[in-house]
């Protein structure tokens, strides 16, 4: 599956041309039957297309009106052009401090949490004995639903708590973490971490599909472990890296109930995000027209990661089946 | 790579299973030789990784006063297994209820997902008409829509139908499919062969038939990885239920918990002990659902792809 994944990306490459070159085909009568199975297909996809329809494209299209309006769903809506936007981006302190949290939380917790998951997936790559058990124990952490994971880690990153504990016993006098503007966001991002096992266990999936070959190869040249890593392993594992760093990515910009639960995107607004502003100002304080204009920057800041990070996956993504 | 993706289906065996053991070779690679550094970081990382867990089930026997004072330890040194009965009855909220309503949205969800993408998924893999490859790429699209764009007009609409208080919000989309899940079926469907499909319609059996009596029976494996991803992401869900249902009584575990939490005053600390309690009742059936599933991960981890960051 994991092949699967990364062969998902590959193929949006792949098949462009020939999409292109498709449409210069002069387009047949279609047959009785084939009308017939052309009818099956719209009434069989007819539950995705009224739910694309209904639940996605409509609201989309609402939520760009409402984006322009300033509305509390109580009173008429009344138009404002783009001055939602240019408040946000202009006048809304807070949005610069959400924006810029947002940020920090995802550009230090997906590739930390990536580092984390290749580091222990090429550990548990190797003969280890009882390796089911310890890829239990680091896959464990992401079965826990996110209201548990907060709850626990409130006590894990409380002042007294063990993780203060555990920097205790070797000298480090832990900061207070939640209760800290500087120490939430990295309190944050070691929750996150905790959850690493997840790309872990896709990493270790795609590890055991590269040819043994490639290391007997790389053993008679006499290259040593870390080597054979860095040219061999990793240059295999790229696509499903790549896969988790988009998939994070988007998770991360999007990142709510951690907050909502733990922080409230405080002490003094040090970890409000994009998300958990957008739900205030909705659903607390019925700001319809505001929230919606800054759900679509939240979503111009994901387009514009993705496409980065697409952009970049040229120079150090490897698609074996591109080279084929 | 190539022969992973062909072995896709059914789920191959996990990760790091039997097969590379059982080839027999002379020696270990050296890229492959486990040191004890390699035992000693993995042992490590699973203890850190264990803690939380440990501290879950330490404060749920925790004792009021104990868990008041936050004098808890990570190892239990208490044993109040009361607390698991009193959850029902001290924190003066429904919680018997919160576990109700958790599975009712959980499992009616699950169906609906099953249902809509089994047919959806189905016609695009199978079904030839015009316009499909690009109502596909329409589908994939929609995988990059984040739902905070949607939420506001979605919830707006939902009030408007009178929707707010009840399970709807959070069931009836199910039942109109998604995006990712079409893609799944998609995807599993295509890998199988459409002879016994065609053999069926040259006997007579309508598309409807074809899709009940020969597909559907294929694609369990497929359709049970859909249903245990939906339950668990049903099941964590916070911000739907926090939308739209503030009703005591209509509150699944996810949100009742951190309601538990909440309604707590400065006079008043929440009861940490039986807030564990509750925490444990919300991840329990995620472990035991994980475990009866194993065999489809392969399927959930793609849909997990992001679990790290949640």
């Amino acid at each position: 599956m994991t092949a699967a994944l990364g062969e998902a990306f590959g193929a949006a490459r792949a098949t462009s041309p020939r999409r292109a070159g498709g449409r210069g085909v002069p387009r047949q009568k279609l047959s009785r039957r084939r009308r017939a199975e052309a009818r099956w297909f719209w009434v069989f996809i007819s539950p995705w297309l009224i739910g694309f329809l209904g639940f996605l494209l409509g609201p989309m299209v609402a939520s760009v009106y409402i984006s322009l309006t300033e509305w509390d769903s109580f009173t008429e809506p009344e138009f404002v052009g783009l001055d939602n936007y240019t408040r946000a981006l202009t006048q809304d302190p807070v949005f610069w401090q959400a924006l810029g949290n947002t940020f920090f939380y995802a550009l230090v917790s997906v590739p930390l949490g990536l580092v984390v998951g290749v580091w222990l997936a090429n550990l548990l790559n190797k003969k280890v004995r009882g390796r089911k058990f310890f890829r239990t124990m680091i896959y464990l952490p992401t079965l826990v639903p996110l209201v548990a994971t907060a709850m626990v880690f409130k006590m894990v990153l409380a002042p007294s708590g063990p993780l203060n504990d555990l920097l205790g016993v070797v000298g480090i006098q832990g900061p207070s973490w939640l209760l800290d503007p500087v120490w939430v966001k990295p309190a944050l991002v070691v929750l996150a971490t905790w959850g690493a096992g997840g790309a872990t266990v896709l990493l270790l999936s795609a590890m055991n599909g590269v040819p043994k070959e490639f290391y007997e190869a790389a053993e008679i040249d006499g290259a040593g472990p870390v080597r054979q890593f860095w040219s061999i392993t990793f240059p295999q594992i790229t696509p499903i890296i790549f896969f988790n760093l988009i998939m994070g990515l988007i998770g991360a910009f999007q990142i709510f109930g951690q907050v909502y639960i733990l922080t409230s995107g405080g002490p003094d607004n040090a970890s409000m995000m994009m998300v958990p502003l957008l739900f205030r100002e909705a659903f607390s304080f019925y700001h319809f027209g505001y929230a919606s204009a800054i759900a679509w920057l939240l979503f111009v800041v994901i387009i514009g990661f993705t496409a980065l990070a697409f952009r970049t996956s040229r120079s150090w993504v490897f698609y074996e089946t591109e080279v084929r | 790579m190539a022969a992973a993706t062909q072995q896709l289906v059914p789920a191959p065996p996990l990760p790091g299973g039997g097969a590379r053991d059982r080839v027999t070779r002379a020696r270990t690679l050296r890229a492959f030789t486990a040191s004890p550094l390699t035992y000693g970081v993995l042992l490590v990382v699973s203890a850190v990784f264990f803690v939380p867990f440990v501290l879950m089930v330490s404060i749920s026997l925790a004792s009021d006063q104990t868990s008041a004072t936050n004098m808890f330890t990570i190892i239990p040194t208490e044993f109040r297994w009361t607390n698991f009965t009193d959850v029902f009855t001290e924190t003066g909220l429904p919680v018997g209820r919160f576990v109700l309503n958790s599975v009712t949205i959980a499992t009616l969800s699950a169906v609906g997902q099953v249902l809509s993408s089994s047919l959806v998924g189905y016609a695009f893999a199978r079904l030839r008409a015009p316009g499909k490859s690009f109502m596909f790429m329409v589908v994939l699209a929609t995988m990059m829509i984040p739902a905070q764009i949607t939420m506001i007009p979605q919830f707006l609409l939902f009030k408007e139908l009178g929707w707010v208080n009840t399970f709807l919000p959070l069931i009836v989309p199910s039942f109109f499919s998604n995006a990712f899940n079409v893609f799944l079926v998609r995807q599993f469907v295509s890998r199988v062969s459409g002879e016994l499909d065609e053999a069926a319609q040259v006997d007579g059996l309508g598309y409807f038939g074809i899709y009940r009596q020969i597909v559907l029976p294929m694609m369990w494996p497929i359709l049970t990885a859909i249903a245990i991803f939906t339950l668990t992401a049903s099941w964590g869900d916070f911000m739907g239920p926090l939308i739209y249902l503030n009703r005591e009584e209509m509150m699944p575990l996810a949100l009742g918990l951190q309601y538990m939490t909440s309604t707590s005053n400065a006079m008043q600390l929440p009861p940490w002990n039986l807030v564990m309690v509750g925490s444990i009742m919300l991840t329990a059936p995620m472990i035991a659902v994980y475990y009866l599933g194993q065999k489809y991960l392969y399927e959930m981890n793609v849909s997990g792809g992001s679990a790290g960051v949640k």
